[in-house]
């Protein structure tokens, strides 16, 4: 009889033992999606449970798997097809999505940002992380137009295809955008690209106090003059935040100004550059790291709330209503109970240390989540794809 | 029903929204689509059934759909027809027959109409009283009760009305059965509003019904019989131009090419006061009336005949004057001819969301160029307790501006 | 006559519904037999009009407990047969259901029944200076409620994107009768978005909640008219070539025209091979540049005439004959089919060549409409159906169409659904495993396949056993009617 870890060799696939004392046994790094299916397939025969992983920026992120045999790293999947004619771009899960920010002789990029720097492809779909611009562009799933993914058994299915406009069948990008690898490994994507803006400014206001944020925040949303992102930076209990609108596309000077009259005398200036902050996550790494998610006029009281908790770093998208905090972690318990229980906001502990999570409730209540859980049996009924990492077992 | 034109129809839906009784009752068969689908099935064999007929008959005959169709289906033409199978076809029960019967009799005869006065003449403390009881006896008697205006004073129109200043023309004016019986100062303004722009008007005496009425109520042969007297009334006067304020009765009369055969119609023109007020210009001075002015579409106007803009614009071109707009003005307010006598509770449920309407807009006038609409809104307001807000038509505003009076209405 | 299985569902249908909101007999029932594609027509077994998302939940629990199948329809102005219903099952119309529960400005949303109108929406909050985004030609009349099931696009979704971009969240009956929330801000997997398009096949939406988008600053129209659709195409190219994303480009050829003119007379200039439509909005100074640029790349690819919209009014005339340009060509045919594909938009000029080259072959007029912004087509298939064998020909020209679009890397439909209309096209544009794996979100939503069944997907598949509940060989796979899967 085979051992798996023939089996897996027999594929064709590089696969090596993992480094003693990680928690894989194995590592494979596929370079096609027909790789990928043959190693699911044998992981399938052998009931061995499945981690796929990009660059493993946000490898921490979720509950840890339950068990993890093999696990699948993307990053020799780059393929990468450009139409600029019909500005689309097909890509392969293991590209950087920063790779997609420029393309040579013509000035498109897919317009997500990636507040992880070095985050993939694959990553970036598997946990629907997205930038300030989501504000304009909204997130992957926005912008995704097609997907391939190679399902627990090694059947590969692709859904959604290269044009912009397409209603046929169900779109299992969406279904696998937040997905944490549980229900399917992709390998390949297709994005709609957008023109390069031509120019851009960015207009940072400083309101004297949090209870100025929402008032300002939501002129700022609504100015005809269109910003791409706003954005808010607090640094914590006794400072005061900073808000940083980008303006962008033709014109954008002259828009700039008039973002900046909404400042409403609270000091603001326009600049060439992005604030250091913009388009980064708060806190440390290896840190807590949170995500909240609540109606876009109550990130004032919100922050106004959990002054009380103690000292918590914000930055977000506060038009969007959707905010990073890492708080230190023994202010955690309090902090997810103000937001969860007072607020009535959504809040998910994407990364914390493991002492520090103890007894919390990661995920946080999920309406649909016995609809989840059926898709998941469905989609893999052994529990073999990243088993457990997201809420109540899935 | 002519088959060719229910195949006109290609089911897009766009009719919806804007047929009232779709906007009450969400059915389909309930709306003009669900209705050519209905006549299509009895074209099809399939017998008038008398839930058949109940959904042709719930149909206001507002012509809403006609506008709103890409397809250009003459739904108008279609329900002309319809209405006349329904006739043949279906046999009524009796109360209902009889209050048909009734209303046909009475309608279309001006002198009937206007004997019928005295005994609605009732102060609104009897007319509270009296309703329950009528509504548990006929709740088309208690609405036919309730519509009824305070009697105004009788007004005696002369023959003719000389211009002021140069005559630019001469017209015949129809004075109408329910314009003339309940609003004469309604035509008496209108006489004096195209006098005062130059015209000559001739108002012959012995005018009849157009005939509208019956033909929108499946009674061709009264309709046609209404609508050739009519017509000879107005060529013995020695009239081309007919300008009728009424804006059903000046649907029909423009449709009497189709009813009596183009050659017979074509010696008179038939148009709205507003459009021909509109086509000629103005002559006469207007003065200033500060009021904030809600201009009602009546379907028959706005939908049958397409005049939207000539009301608007005359209104607006008086001095001081502000018009609003009223929500969802494409709807029949549920008067519709004689709707609000045949269909109550409908009638009703329309009049109460158009009242409703009306009233958020906060004006201080509506505006209304259909006779029906203003007995129809009017008494929806009342119904609503809401401080009562004058209803004039375009007529009426226009000659308090031309005569310099605070308001005439 | 209504089913006999359907007696006792009826009956408790009436006591949630009470009897003004069930619909059995015939001649009514007939008023619902198809939607807005007429050549698919089958009588409901019963139809309901509930008011309240209790009640549909309700009658689901009802069809579920009675293995009863149910179909949801809005306002019925679907072009793929979406709401085709079941002569076995229930009808469910969400046009009573059409209430605004609330409009919340400073969050930029509002939450709607699933019966409010599209454009009911954005009359709601024009004047607050918001309207809601996605557009469809029918949006006068169709419901929010239709649009999330086909997830509904428009002549400006080219910028704006499309139904699934702009719902927030939504309320849904699941097929087995439980009220569940989806939402833009749970965790996890993106059921939102995957029920968005799903054609009533997962569920009834009973509460949709919608994004508010900004109203643009300055809005410009311009009609620019071209001898060819070439030409025009050329013009496509190079606007979006040049970075600019307008609001809308469409565009007309000859046939398509001479219909708009004969039904609304749009008076677009005389002579054109085409005429296309650009609509850029967004803030002034940026449509102003826009404007100039777009001005300049339409006449050197050669536009003969260039009109210019800046109000309202003249907006709305430039557009007449476009939103008209369907119901239009009944002026010109007899019948005609409305067909909806989609190329990459490089693959346009020769995707149109070769559509006038089958269009010539077979003797069958084609009009074309197309969003050229992003590659949907419209061909409009023109026959006459008293003439034998022509509507059959029209039927292989559309399908050849949609072979078309699919060789080019497109999709069989842009904007209106799969329905009962496409479900056999499926296979051209997808493989089995393709359709097994979307399959297995049908299963997870509804093992008993009730929710819209025949819909969408070429055959019937049953989703083998629900988990827990061991049953017997369904009698359609002993009658080799369906595969188990």
């Amino acid at each position: 009889m085979e051992t798996p870890f023939e089996a897996l060799r027999g594929t064709g696939v590089p696969v090596e033992p993992a480094a003693p004392g990680d928690a894989p046994r194995w590592v494979a790094y596929p370079g096609t999606t027909a790789e990928v299916a043959a190693l699911m397939r044998v992981s399938a025969e052998h009931d061995l449970a499945v981690v796929p992983s990009g660059a493993g920026t946000k490898l921490a992120w979720g509950n840890p798997p339950e068990r993890c045999d093999l696990l699948l790293r993307t990053g020799r999947l780059t393929s990468l097809e450009h139409s600029p004619g019909d500005l689309v771009v097909r890509v392969s899960a293991g590209l950087p999505v920063g790779t997609l920010a420029s393309f040579p002789g013509v000035a498109q990029e897919l317009a997500l940002d990636d507040p992880l720097g070095a985050g993939t492809v694959g990553g970036t779909l598997a946990t629907a992380v997205a930038g300030p611009r989501r504000f304009r562009y909204g997130t992957a799933r926005d912008l995704l137009i097609g997907v391939t993914v190679v399902l627990a058994d090694g059947t590969v299915a692709t859904s959604g295809g290269r044009v912009v406009k397409n209603v046929a069948g169900y779109d299992l990008g969406k279904l696998l955008c937040g997905s944490y690898g549980t229900l399917g490994v992709v390998t390949e994507a297709v994005f709609r690209l957008h023109p390069v803006a031509p120019e851009r400014r960015w207009i940072t206001v400083e309101p004297d106090s949090l209870a100025a944020l929402d008032g300002l925040v939501a002129a700022l949303a609504a100015s005809q003059a269109e910003p791409s992102a706003v954005e808010v930076d607090w640094p914590g209990t006794g400072s005061a935040p900073v808000v940083a609108a980008l303006v962008e596309g033709t014109a954008a000077g002259e828009r700039a100004a008039a973002v900046r009259e909404l400042a409403g005398g609270h000091p603001a200036r326009v600049r060439d550059e992005a604030p250091g902050w913009w388009n980064t996550l708060p806190g440390d790494p290896g840190g807590v790291l949170c995500e909240l998610r609540l109606p876009p006029a109550e990130v004032g009281r919100t922050l106004r709330e959990v002054t009380a908790c103690g000292p918590v770093r914000v930055r977000g998208s506060a038009a969007s209503g959707v905010l990073w905090a890492a708080p230190p972690p023994d202010v955690l318990p309090a902090f997810v109970s103000a937001v969860r229980d007072r607020l009535g906001g959504r809040l998910v502990v994407l990364a914390a240390p493991y002492d520090a999570i103890e007894g919390i409730d990661r995920w946080g209540p999920v309406g649909a989540l016995p609809l989840m859980r059926r898709v998941k049996e469905r989609f893999d009924p052994d529990r073999r794809l990243s088993p457990g990492r997201f809420a109540g077992g899935i | 029903m002519d088959p060719e034109l229910i195949g006109d129809c290609v089911h897009c839906g766009f009719c919806l929204p804007t047929c009232p009784t779709y906007v009450l009752w969400g059915e389909e068969m309930d709306s003009p689509r669900g209705r050519i689908h209905l006549m299509g099935q009895h074209v099809g064999g399939t017998p008038l059934t008398p839930e058949m007929a109940g959904h042709f008959d719930a149909c206001l005959g507002c012509m809403a759909c006609v506008t709103a169709c890409p397809s250009g289906v003459r739904y108008d033409r279609l329900i002309e027809q319809t209405r006349a199978e329904v006739e043949r076809a279906h046999r009524r029960p009796l109360q209902e027959r009889a209050l048909r019967a009734l209303v046909f009799r009475l309608f279309p005869y001006p002198r009937r109409l206007r004997a019928m006065r005295l005994p609605l003449r009732l102060t609104e403390g009897a007319r509270r009283r009296l309703a329950p009881r009528l509504e548990r006896i006929s709740p088309s008697l208690a609405a036919m009760a309730e519509l009824a205006p305070p009697v105004p004073a009788r007004v005696r129109l002369p023959r003719r009305v000389r211009a002021v200043g140069r005559r630019r023309a001469t017209v015949g004016m129809l004075t109408g059965c329910v314009q003339g019986a309940f609003f004469p100062q309604v035509n008496a303004a209108t006489a004096r509003v195209l006098a005062m722009e130059g015209c000559e008007v001739v108002i012959p005496p012995a005018q009849g019904c157009c005939g509208a009425l019956s033909l929108h109520s499946g009674l061709p042969e009264q309709a046609v019989r209404l609508a050739e007297r009519t017509l000879a009334t107005f060529e013995r006067a020695g009239v081309d131009t007919v300008v009728v304020n009424a804006a059903g009765c000046g649907s029909t009369m423009k449709e009497y090419g189709d009813l009596l055969g183009e050659d017979r119609a074509q010696n008179i023109r038939v148009v709205d006061l507003s459009e021909y007020l509109a086509e000629i210009g103005p002559v006469a001075t207007r003065h200033p009336l500060p009021v904030t002015v809600a201009y009602h579409d009546a379907c028959h106007l706005a939908h049958a005949q397409g005049i939207r803009a000539q009301p608007r614009a005359l209104l607006s071109a008086v001095p001081g004057l502000r018009l609003v707009e009223i929500a969802e003005s494409s709807i029949c307010c549920g008067s519709a001819g004689t709707y609000n006598l045949l269909q109550p509770e409908a009638a009703r449920d329309l009049g109460d969301r158009k009242a409703e309407r009306v009233l958020a807009t906060g004006a201080d006038l509506l505006v209304s160029a259909n006779p029906g609409c203003t007995l129809q809104i009017g008494s929806a307001v009342r119904r609503r307790g809401a401080g009562p807000i004058p209803v004039a038509h375009v007529a009426q505003v226009l000659d308090a501006s031309l005569r310099g009076l605070d308001r005439a209405w | 006559m209504p089913d006999t299985a359907l007696d006792e569902p009826v009956r408790r249908f009436l006591e949630i519904l009470g009897p003004g909101s069930v619909i059995t007999d015939p001649v009514r029932l007939r008023t619902y037999e198809c939607d807005g594609l007429t050549h698919h027509r089958t009588s409901p077994g019963v139809v309901v009009l509930p008011e309240t998302a209790e009640q549909v939940a309700a009658i689901v629990r009802v069809c579920a407990r009675h293995g009863v199948p149910f179909v949801a329809r809005g306002a019925g102005t679907g072009l793929s047969g979406g709401a085709l219903p079941r002569t076995d099952g229930v009808l469910v119309v969400t046009s009573r259901m059409r209430r605004i529960l609330s409009i919340d400005l400073p969050n930029r949303l509002a939450v709607v029944e699933p019966g409010v109108t599209n454009l009911a929406i954005t009359e709601a909050v024009r004047e607050q200076g918001y309207y809601y985004a996605p557009d469809p030609s029918s949006q006068q009349v169709c419901s929010i409620g239709g649009n999330v099931a086909e997830n509904s696009g428009g002549a400006h979704c080219l910028k704006y994107g499309f139904t699934v971009n702009h719902v927030l969240a939504l309320e849904i009956v699941t097929p087995d009768g439980d009220l569940v929330e989806l939402s833009h801000t749970d965790p996890g997997y993106d059921l939102l978005g995957a029920f968005v398009g799903s054609e009533g096949t997962l569920g009834i939406t009973t509460k949709v909640t919608v994004r508010l988008t900004r109203a643009p600053q300055a809005v410009t129209t311009l009609l620019a008219a071209f001898d060819d659709v070439e030409s025009g195409g050329r013009a496509v190219s190079a606007i979006i070539g040049g970075g600019i994303l307008p609001a809308a480009i469409e565009m007309m050829d000859a046939l398509a025209i001479e219909a708009a003119e004969a039904a609304v007379a749009c008076s677009y200039p005389e002579g054109a091979g085409a005429v296309l439509i650009v609509e850029l909005d967004g803030p002034s100074p940026e449509v102003a540049h826009q404007f100039a640029e777009v001005r300049r790349i339409c006449e050197e690819n050669g536009a003969f005439e260039l009109r210019v919209a800046a109000d309202p009014a003249e907006r709305a005339a430039v557009w007449k004959g476009r939103k008209s340009a369907f119901a239009a060509v009944g002026r010109i045919s007899p019948a005609y089919i409305v067909q909806d594909g989609v190329v990459p938009r490089t693959a346009l000029p020769e995707v149109l060549a070769d559509i006038e080259r089958i269009s010539g072959e077979h003797g069958i007029r084609v009009a074309n409409v197309f969003h050229a912004g992003d590659g949907n087509l419209h061909p409009l298939v023109l026959f006459d159906d008293d003439e034998p064998g022509a509507a059959e020909r029209a039927e292989l020209v559309s399908g050849r169409i949609l072979d078309l679009c699919v060789e080019h890397g497109g999709s069989i439909t842009g904007e209106h659904g799969v329905g009962i209309d496409k479900s056999r096209y499926m296979t051209k544009m997808f493989s089995e495993d393709d359709l097994a794996t979307m399959q297995l979100v049908r299963c997870a939503f509804d093992p008993e396949g009730l929710s819209n069944p025949g819909k969408v997907f070429p055959t019937p598949r049953l989703c083998g056993e629900a988990p827990g509940v061991r049953r017997g060989a369904h009698p359609l796979v002993e009658s080799g009617q369906a595969e188990q899967f």
